[in-house]
């Protein structure tokens, strides 16, 4: 598939092959579960509710705590209709359209920053070299496989829900 | 910052349908900006209340350079040129000062980026 959206006035059709709709179940249970637990020794839940103050730990935990439940709110609303959305797709041979109305491209650009998040965290990505592979086993290399593949689309949204953020890559290049 | 997009790294493994997401791998950090201190300072409530607390947005590897930058103007209102010179102060020095407000507006501030997955600490303004 060359494209994962189309506009159709002022909603936007969401295109997805049967693979990424299986991923993003996945994803998706993944994360919920992840916030039923609420392990704190869940790297993913810690990048999700990550450190709020600097330098003082009990103004951290104060606010932390303040924030909780908004948050994590926040992130179950999405992580449902995105359930929701999936759900209510016209399914096809070789996958699943359907529109998205109102705040609902915005909610799903939320979300599928919020899985790529809790993956990564659950791979170490930010221990990972993306230049030094070969020795890093295949579950964590398979991770960054979904990670950039959920970026391709991600990127594609950005580019219909808010087209003067988009990034010209080949303009930062030399800042690399 | 995320490089860039399209960077799959489907040379060693294509993204499959069931992969072992939820495997628990080995973590080396529990929580926040590798860079960010977190230890107990005393705080001296007896300095200036009103000093306002800087809001410091983060380098992370996993959010996309266009995705910071719909994250700053959607929270800040900040217009595009502003919103994409602190995306690339956060790209290239791993962390940027994104508001300096009184301690209220900084923790709702704070809890917006959040809310979207950006990390952010705030720290009283020296």
């Amino acid at each position: 598939m060359s494209g994962h959206f189309r506009r159709r006035g002022a909603a936007l059709e969401l295109h997805l092959d049967a693979f990424e709709v299986q991923l993003l179940r996945d994803l998706q249970a993944m994360v919920v579960e992840a916030l039923d637990h609420a392990d704190i020794a869940d790297p993913a839940l810690h990048r999700l509710f990550p450190t709020a103050v600097a330098d003082d730990a009990m103004a951290d935990a104060d606010l932390r705590a303040m924030v909780f439940d908004s948050l994590m709110e926040g992130r179950r609303a999405g992580l449902d209709a995105l359930v929701e959305i999936l759900d209510r797709g016209d399914r096809g041979s070789k996958g699943v359209r359907v529109v998205l109305h109102d705040d609902e491209p915005a909610l799903v650009l939320g979300v599928l920053n919020d899985v790529r998040l809790a993956l990564g965290a659950r791979i170490g990505v930010e221990q990972l070299e993306r230049d030094a592979l070969d020795d890093v086993d295949e579950a964590r290399v398979q991770g960054l496989a979904i990670i950039d593949h959920l970026a391709w689309i991600q990127e594609q949204l950005i580019a219909e829900v808010d087209p003067a953020s988009t990034v010209h890559y080949e303009e930062t290049r030399d800042l690399e | 910052m995320h490089p860039r997009a399209a960077t799959v790294t489907a040379h060693r493994a294509t993204v499959a349908v069931s992969c072992s997401v939820g495997v628990g791998l080995a973590q080396t950090r529990l929580a926040g900006p590798a860079e960010a201190p977190v230890h107990d300072v005393q705080t001296d409530d007896s300095v200036d209340l009103d000093r306002p607390w800087d809001v410091i947005v983060w380098d992370d590897p996993v959010n996309l350079m266009s995705y910071v930058i719909y994250v700053f103007r959607k929270v800040f209102g900040y217009p595009e040129p502003m919103a994409r010179k602190l995306m690339l102060e956060v790209h290239q020095r791993g962390k940027a000062l994104v508001a300096s407000e009184p301690r209220e507006q900084a923790e709702h501030y704070v809890e917006q980026l959040h809310g979207h997955g950006l990390q952010a600490t705030m720290q009283r303004g020296s």
